[in-house]
């Protein structure tokens, strides 16, 4: 039994159709992507995931539906969100950000824990943890961003586009740490537009556009696919 | 001077417990609540009808009229805004006719005769020579204590993170598993309580009668456009500044003209700086 299951996924905005039929698995600890130009439906995908959103279709979690549950309800079923734009509360320190992540926790020794963790993956936010989130450079709102979604100890990570805006060099930081959160056991279903990181430190990957599948496959698989390399590569 | 110095501060502990609920759910709900001013008048009644009708003890009549008015604007805002709250005319439309319906519920019920509500504290007390009644004294510590505690809620407490982090970014909020709706249910009930508080600390000494509430919702709505609409230090700020101007007036030229203080204050302030002088963005 996958981890998330999503089949025949629809989504409306008004009478624009965003996300049509889509289905996507997500196995325990996978690392899953999901490629697509602008406005492909990918983020309304992970929104719909979240419950942020209404949709239609199915939606299940460790073989539980989603479909009528409230978004804190997701959350507290351990599907943690990192939306597109980083979404910090600006005026909070990196530390109440950080915090907030466990809002749903009471465990202190637990979130005291979760918090090095953090930490480890991204020694910078230490130094910073008093400062506002709002004076951090985009990579490192990114981290926090990241930082405050594994700080609900999730077993799945949404990951909405996490590289963008975000200087090369931060950027190849942010794609260690995904792949050290998966190593650690959280499955991943990531966004991305740049195919070739995705490509390399995903396990499937999944190519949506004008809200519907295009292609799914090992991202081995799909690396070497005519249509991929052309479009999404480059080559 | 020391009399514009204490009675400044008695007037300014009243504005701001009256501004700091307004703006806190329009900071965090979005919610431009025109009823504010109601939440103080059903304080007010809801003091007199304990005390004066009912005749039970203050120290009980005073807590469950705020708890009342506080669970009165929880399901205003569960029943009525909430399902219209993405339309700001709807929802000023809505708590507009709350207002009016709670100012027409008193008149029935109350009638239109001016009520009287006994003192807290019946003595006057003299600092440095100025007498103050210890009504209006108690009226400032409880202001300064509610001021003091809601800030310490707000920033020390894992449900006032949750009501800033809902104010700065609800849909992110969300993903924190914050149950949004069930914050603003909070909120609404703070800021209802709040008014009501005010309310029924003023009743003693203001006159109780159905149309109450107009004037310190007006008073309430230009403060927190001189504070900056959302900012709970700008609304405090702004409460100072206008409890004192108003108390400055009414010494040195007439208590006739302090109510041209606020309305002066409000246009000066959109015309100078509309985001008023901590907000974050223009008001209107």
């Amino acid at each position: 039994m996958p981890l998330l299951e999503v089949a025949d996924l629809s989504v409306r905005y008004g009478k624009a159709l965003a996300v049509e039929q889509v289905s996507v698995t997500v196995g325990q600890g996978e690392l899953v992507g999901v490629l697509g130009p602008n406005g492909a439906g990918k983020t309304t995908l992970l929104k719909a995931i979240s419950r942020a959103i209404g949709s239609t279709g199915t939606l299940k979690f460790k073989g539980e539906t989603l479909e009528r549950l409230p978004p804190y309800d997701v959350v507290a079923r351990g599907i943690c969100h990192c939306p597109e734009g980083r979404r910090l509360f600006p005026e909070l320190s990196v530390l109440k950000n950080l915090q907030l992540g466990a809002y749903l926790r009471s465990n202190k020794a637990e979130i005291a824990e979760d918090l090095e963790r953090v930490f480890a993956l991204f020694p910078v936010l230490k130094e910073r943890q008093q400062q506002q989130s709002s004076t951090l450079s985009g990579g490192e709102q990114q981290m926090v961003a990241i930082g405050r979604a594994m700080m609900g100890r999730p077993e799945l990570l949404l990951l909405d586009e996490p590289s963008v805006g975000i200087a090369p060099r931060l950027k190849g930081l942010i794609f260690d740490a995904i792949e050290k959160i998966r190593k650690d056991g959280t499955a991943i279903l990531i966004v991305e537009q740049d195919a070739t990181a995705t490509l390399r430190i995903a396990d499937r990957v999944y190519v949506l556009e004008h809200g519907r599948t295009v292609r799914e496959g090992r991202a081995k698989e799909l690396a070497g696919d005519e249509y991929i390399r052309q479009v999404y590569l480059g080559v | 001077m020391l009399e514009i110095l204490i009675y400044g501060a008695v007037s300014s502990a009243i504005y701001a417990m009256l501004a700091v609920g307004f703006t806190l759910i329009f900071g965090v709900a979005r919610i431009l609540n025109l009823a504010h001013g109601a939440f103080y008048a059903l304080g007010a009644y809801a003091a007199y009808a304990f005390t004066s009708l009912l005749h039970w003890p203050l120290f009980i009549a005073a807590p469950l009229a705020v708890l009342l008015v506080a669970l009165f604007g929880v399901l205003m805002e569960r029943f009525l805004v909430r399902p219209l709250r993405y339309s700001q005319l709807a929802v000023l439309m809505i708590t507009l006719s709350v207002s009016l319906a709670v100012e027409q519920g008193l008149f029935i019920t109350f009638g239109s005769e001016y009520r009287n509500v006994p003192s807290f504290v019946a003595d006057k007390i003299s600092i440095g020579g100025v007498d103050i009644g210890g009504q209006r004294l108690l009226t400032l510590i409880a202001g300064v204590l509610v001021l003091l505690l809601l800030w310490l809620f707000i920033q020390r407490t894992r449900l006032g993170a949750a009501i800033l982090a809902v104010s700065q970014d609800p849909e992110a909020a969300q993903y924190m598993g914050i149950p949004t709706n069930r914050i603003f249910s909070v909120v609404m009930a703070i800021s209802a309580g709040t008014a009501a508080l005010a309310g029924v600390l003023v009743s003693p000494f203001l006159t109780v009668q159905p149309t109450m509430g107009l004037l310190p919702m007006v008073k309430a709505f230009a403060i927190v456009i001189v504070g900056g609409l959302g900012s709970i230090p700008g609304s405090i700020l702004a409460a100072l500044l206008l409890g004192y101007s108003e108390t400055i007036v009414a010494y040195l030229i007439s208590s006739s003209w302090t109510e041209l203080v606020s309305l002066v204050a409000v246009v000066i302030t959109l015309m100078i700086k509309p985001s008023g002088l901590l907000g974050r963005r223009a008001a209107f």
